[in-house]
């Protein structure tokens, strides 16, 4: 919290009064991604002390989960992070099959898997996009977007739906994919490995991006433990966490890939990591295309009116931001009794306070940029 | 009496070479053409209008690629995204801030009544950005289409000139 | 330390779960006011906090608060809980041992009203700063 006395006066040796103040970055502001504030006392351009405020998109979504049933709540799952809505809905639905001890079958699980990987490259996408776009350069947000038009012209012929999706549904899927899905994304699949080549040497070596990330907002692996920070930002610091490995679901543990850790902590680090992350999720897709068997995509004998047993159910993803992970607890009703979500923004920008001290103001934009944030991710 | 010079018989001479209009109409073509949108992104509808700004569908065809942050310099505030109660404030000091003339576009079902998080005993979200200022085209969706996005945009621009500058698409 | 309970040597009376069927590894219920100590044993053995949050028990007078923990090397998910009651919630803050848990007791005490104890800033973090209502009771109305 920001008190009086952090705003102090002193006389330079000069004689010239130096005051440090308070200055408001948002809520309407290009660079936070969405409406979060962040009061800072600076001094200059130093940042004293940097306090974020949310609150400023609270949507209820717990408030809703107790009043919907487990089908209706699933629209409010895209919706808490619209960048990665599949895997949302992926822990949400995956909270219920634990509940309710549906066995999903193989070819549904393949195609949530596939998904979920295109939807991480998306995602990527955006970030990387509206990253340099912050650093100050425009030219990749639109070969970005080009990209990820793509990846939403395939989900859209199976989903409907452009980015918030839904389409997994409690038991399976809503619907399957067909040869032009597939054939779709191994042409896409073609056309990206070439592209982020081309990233690669247009960007990341870009001597511009490397002076503006290298050693900015170093992070350690006990903060990044201390506040719970996953994803790309606990791997940007030498710790390899990632549930799809740590506690695997679904049908990734069928799948060959590497989880990419950097061991520097800094902007940088992470930035490679989400660039190597891409690279991964093409190869999952690939593998998963390769070996997707055939059969139903949803569940036997999922009741209409769904009432899972009184207790607590936890079921953790791995989203684009981290670790996301739903808690239902239940009293034996169609509908929760509590649903906790616990997303990966959240915890990620918790660390920003400490993290952001006496940085200049550019290189702090840089540091949030990195821990890529959504915000109705932290305010659900 | 005489007609006077430059009278009527003049004129009809130069209109193959001349047009003219009210200054009322090349003001509001003008302003049509080139409005220039408040980067006002609040939550899911944002990524479409950024969708909208980008290659593919790409605003700057119909002058309104240039996202300001400052509403001082902006003449269309597009309200993408869920107002909260708490962020009621903010979105009405922006909207004073802005100089006349403006218009808003409140885009995606949640800027036009709240959106899916209106629910019997709900206590954060504002029902509808036209709670707080006059909205003057409203696009529904969640999220909107780009191409609904622009829609709103040639709509709105049909309101400031009474003419459509694109024709409307027909099914065949 | 026995496979079931890798946290056996730990004087947390942890009861071993089966994963495949809720989620988590180990289950633990501590009176409040031991909260803290086992935050900081959980924190020796390298845990990293998940996430805090309430549940409101109205029926039976109660509040619980649950701690999730996550293990960044192995998979051992723990939860640890504690019940206060729910006419005076309060309970020692964790934020000591965990900077993190500022914010996750924040939003706990937003939407339950459960107080902190120690904690400097228990304003709202989500709901408007002049907010007085805690809308995840059972009770809560408009």
């Amino acid at each position: 919290m920001i008190v009086k006395e952090q705003v102090k006066t002193e006389i330079t040796p000069d004689g010239a009064p130096r005051e440090t103040f308070v200055i408001n970055l948002g809520p309407q502001h290009p660079a936070t991604h969405g409406v979060l504030r962040v009061k800072m006392v600076m001094d200059g351009e130093y940042i004293v002390r940097a306090e974020p405020v949310c609150g400023y998109i609270h949507r209820m979504q717990e408030k809703m989960g107790e009043n919907r049933t487990y089908a209706q709540f699933l629209p409010n799952t895209s919706r808490i992070d619209y960048l990665s809505a599949m895997t949302y809905t992926h822990g949400f639905v995956g909270a219920v099959e634990r509940a309710a001890k549906l066995q999903v079958p193989p070819r549904a699980e393949y195609i949530r898997v596939i998904t979920s990987e295109l939807n991480r490259i998306s995602s990527h996408l955006v970030w990387w996009g509206a990253f340099l776009l912050d650093l100050g350069g425009f030219t990749p947000l639109l070969y970005a977007f080009d990209d990820r038009e793509k990846i939403l012209d395939l989900l859209e012929a199976i989903t409907g739906s452009r980015l918030t999706y839904s389409y997994y549904r409690i038991g399976g899927l809503y619907n399957d994919i067909d040869d032009q899905f597939i054939k779709g994304t191994r042409d896409f699949i073609a056309q990206m490995r070439p592209r982020l080549k081309m990233y690669k040497s247009l960007v990341t070596d870009n001597i511009i991006l490397r002076k503006r990330l290298i050693d900015i907002g170093p992070i350690s692996k006990d903060m990044c433990r201390k506040y719970g920070a996953t994803g790309p930002v606990i791997r940007g610091s030498g710790v390899p966490y990632d549930v799809r490995k740590i506690e695997p679901y679904s049908a990734y543990p069928e799948f060959d890939f590497v989880i990419p850790t950097v061991e520097d902590g800094d902007s940088m680090a992470r930035y490679l990591v989400r660039m190597e992350e891409m690279v991964q999720s093409l190869r999952i897709i690939e593998q998963a295309l390769d070996k997707l068997p055939a059969g139903p995509v949803m569940a036997e004998k999922v009741p209409r009116v769904l009432k899972l047993p009184a207790g607590d159910y936890c079921y953790a993803v791995e989203a684009a931001r981290g670790r996301f992970m739903v808690r239902i607890v239940s009293d034996g009703k169609e509908i929760p009794y509590r649903v906790k979500l616990r997303t990966p923004s959240l915890s990620n920008l918790s660390l920003f306070e400490e993290a952001s001290e006496g940085m200049l103001l550019p290189d702090a934009l840089a540091l949030m940029g990195s821990l890529d944030l959504v915000i109705p991710d932290i305010d659900r | 009496m005489e007609a006077p010079q430059g009278s009527s018989q003049d004129l009809s001479d130069c209109l193959p070479y001349v047009k003219f209009a009210k200054l009322d109409e090349l003001l509001a073509l003008g302003r049509a053409n080139s409005l220039w949108p408040l980067t006002f992104g609040l939550a899911c509808c944002a990524i479409e209008m950024m969708a909208a700004g980008a290659s593919r569908f790409d605003l700057a065809r119909f002058g309104a690629e240039v996202f300001r942050p400052s509403p001082r310099q902006a003449d269309v505030m597009i309200v993408a995204g869920t107002v909260n109660k708490k962020m009621a404030a903010a979105v009405k000091t922006l909207y004073d801030q802005m100089p006349e003339p403006k218009w808003v576009i409140a885009m995606g079902n949640c800027a036009i009544s709240g959106g899916p998080f209106v629910f019997p005993g709900q206590y954060a979200v504002v029902e509808g950005v036209d709670k707080l200022f006059p909205v003057d085209v409203y696009i529904p969706g969640c999220p909107p289409r780009p191409e609904a996005l622009i829609e709103g945009l040639l709509k709105l621009e049909e309101k400031l000139t009474g003419k459509r500058r694109w024709p409307v698409v027909k099914s065949e | 330390m026995n496979a079931d309970n890798p946290l056996a040597h730990l004087p947390i009376p942890f009861q071993a779960v089966d994963y495949a069927a809720k989620g988590y590894h180990l289950d633990a219920t501590v009176p409040p006011d031991q909260v803290v100590s086992a935050a900081a044993q959980l924190d020796k053995e390298g845990l990293a906090l998940d996430t805090i949050t309430g549940v409101d028990w109205m029926a039976q007078g109660q509040m619980e608060v649950v701690y999730d923990y996550f293990h960044p090397a192995k998979a051992l998910r723990v939860v640890l809980r504690t019940r206060i009651p729910r006419d005076n919630p309060e309970l020692p803050t964790i934020r000591k041992v965990f900077p993190g848990a500022d914010w996750h007791e924040r939003e706990t005490h937003d939407f339950f009203g459960i107080r902190f104890l120690g904690h400097p800033n228990l304003t709202p973090f989500l709901l408007p700063e002049d907010a007085n209502y805690h809308p995840l009771r059972k009770d809560f109305t408009t």
